[in-house]
């Protein structure tokens, strides 16, 4: 089966910082993946080498098995793309720019787009001016979504949409894959995306460092506990649990990060009398850090992150 | 209806430009036509020219014999506020056309669809010809119906073929513009490079005649091939035509070539 998306050594290099480098990556056909990296990483970067906006500085790619230069139109035909800046021609309606990208397109299932519509509750005939940015996304994913794409390229889709909207989206995408079809969701949250992707791919400073399933990543993901004891404990019962890591212990507080399960270190607090666990959510960036990450940048944003969390 | 594809949806987008500048190119040399006589009566033209020398030169009226509403005409309108309309007309709408979907962003969205660059730029361009025509063909109206109302004879020949080569001096100071912005996808470097090209090239044709040495340059300018022949007199000079639709279309070439080559801005 071909791949849906497959690149090999792709890199596009800027200057100094942003860009990709000598990404291998392949997308498997009638999955939702998702492509997730901190901000300014090169999601987008990747995106827009795929669809040829930009173009790369050296190694190769195909997307749903052609090229993605040589045989641009025959790709275009076959995919859609929500932009991460998405910007619309904002002097239309809602209902005037699905039919220019319809007719630019050329076979949209009038009912099926009207279906999309409803469902996600846009007023197609409002200026696209005057929505407000989860509005403006949803004319976004209609028009991604009414060509019944075999490939959907979706940039940071879920910015700005509210939980009923989210929902639906999720619905969309499960749907396209039970249709066989493909979904590639960039994002730099990795809960907006866990409970919807099969695979994530993990991205930073422009390196592909990792493909794993979601399941494996949950497995190494950590979690920030803070638990407040009745009194004092002794920090060494709990310094050899496993996955227990960065250990303090202040006036009957422990505060440590765990990898993977935190079943052994609640069990262990739970000989003690414990007045409250608060779990504090672990981003992108830090399992990045813990799992992958060193040098300047990382340390430097680690600093931001623990000063954060402190205030 | 105007929105099946690039072209129609640009001819939309250009439908309040085009119309204003119709409407006042139009109403202006309708203006004159009807208004032609009474000049004529209250002063003479020809013999204030005479008095002004080479400034008359700068100011583009050196030929043109103002005893007639035709020579009126050129030297009133043909000579500067026309071209200069329709030029700014051009370039300003053509150096909007990729460089203003890319700072916009909506390059992305359109470009993910089955349409290539080459279709976009093409199609947009398509666009500022219709655009362009309807200008000149309104004007034509007006003036031909301008000079039914004042009785003085306009032979509508000639000022169709003064048109013919003011769309050309548009399009080929326009296609410079799309040029510009679709290698480098800044609008405003477009249209001021144009403008100031149009301007140098304004006053090399205007003054080769005055100042010595600028003779042999004056084959660089756009409106030795407008105007130089005169079509208000003689009729359309389908060499000097020729050489503005080459420009026109070379420039559009490299429009095409230098926006498919070029990473376009995020």
């Amino acid at each position: 089966m071909t791949a849906a998306i497959e690149t090999r050594g792709l890199t596009k290099s800027y200057g100094r910082s942003r860009g990709i480098v000598d990404v291998d990556l392949v997308v498997e056909a009638g999955q939702i993946f998702g492509f997730l990296g901190p901000n300014g990483a090169g999601k987008s970067t990747m995106i827009r080498l795929l669809l040829d906006l930009i173009r790369p500085s050296s190694g190769e790619a195909w997307v749903l098995g052609l090229d993605i230069h040589r045989d641009r139109l025959a790709i275009d035909r076959r995919i859609s793309y929500v932009p991460g800046e998405l910007s619309l021609y904002s002097e239309l309606t809602g209902r005037q720019l699905l039919t220019y990208l319809g007719n630019l397109h050329g076979h949209v299932d009038a009912a099926y787009r009207d279906s999309l519509i409803e469902r996600l509750e846009l007023d197609p005939f409002k200026r696209i001016k005057t929505l407000s940015r989860g509005n403006k996304q949803k004319v976004g994913l209609v028009a991604a979504f009414m060509i019944r794409p075999e490939l959907l390229m979706l940039d940071e889709p879920t910015a700005g949409l509210d939980p009923f909207v989210q929902l639906e989206f999720e619905r969309l995408c499960e749907e396209a894959r039970s249709g066989g079809r493909t979904v590639f969701i960039s994002s730099h949250q990795l809960p907006e995306v866990e409970h919807l992707c099969d695979r994530v791919g993990i991205i930073r400073e422009g390196k592909l460092l990792a493909v794993e399933t979601i399941a494996d990543l949950k497995a190494r993901a950590l979690h920030r506990l803070e638990i407040d004891f009745g009194g004092p404990v002794d920090a060494a019962t709990f310094s050899n649990l496993p996955g227990v890591r960065d250990l303090a212990v202040t006036d009957g507080t422990l505060r440590c990060t765990v990898m993977g399960s935190v079943d052994a270190l609640i069990k262990a607090a739970a000989r003690f009398e414990v007045h409250n666990i608060r779990s504090i959510d672990t981003s992108l960036e830090e399992i990045f850090m813990a799992y992958y990450g060193s040098g300047e940048a990382a340390d430097k944003t680690a600093a931001g992150e623990a000063g954060h969390v402190a205030a | 209806m105007l929105l099946r594809n690039v072209f129609t949806k640009t001819v939309r987008d250009l439908r309040w430009p085009t119309f204003w500048v119709s409407l006042g190119c139009g109403a202006m040399t309708g203006y004159f036509a009807i208004l032609f006589p009474t000049y004529s009566k209250l002063f003479d033209l020809n013999s204030m020219l005479e008095k002004m020398g080479p400034a008359a030169k700068l100011l583009g009226a050196s030929m043109g014999d103002a005893s007639t509403l035709i020579g009126f005409l050129h030297i009133e309108l043909f000579s500067m506020i026309l071209p200069a309309a329709l030029v700014a007309f051009a370039a300003g709408t053509a150096s909007g056309f990729t460089a203003g979907e890319e700072s916009r962003g909506t390059i992305d969205i359109l470009l993910s669809y089955p349409v290539s660059r080459r279709r976009v730029v093409l199609e947009k361009w398509l666009a500022v010809v219709l655009a362009s025509v309807v200008a000149v063909v309104v004007l034509w109206v007006f003036a031909i119906g301008g000079a039914a109302i004042s009785a003085s004879p306009l032979p509508p020949d000639l000022l169709g073929a003064a048109l013919v080569m003011l769309v050309l001096l548009g399009l080929a100071f326009g296609d410079i513009a799309l040029a510009i912005s679709a290698a480098t996808g800044n609008r405003g470097a477009a249209i001021g490079l144009t403008v100031a090209l149009m301007v140098a090239m304004y006053l090399v044709d205007a003054l080769s005649s005055v100042v010595d040495g600028l003779g042999a340059i004056r084959p660089l300018s756009f409106f030795r091939y407008y105007m130089g022949d005169d079509p208000l007199r003689n009729g359309l000079n389908m060499g000097d035509a020729a050489v503005l639709a080459a420009v026109a279309a070379l420039f559009l070439a490299l429009a095409v070539v230098a926006f498919e080559r070029r990473d376009l801005a995020a």
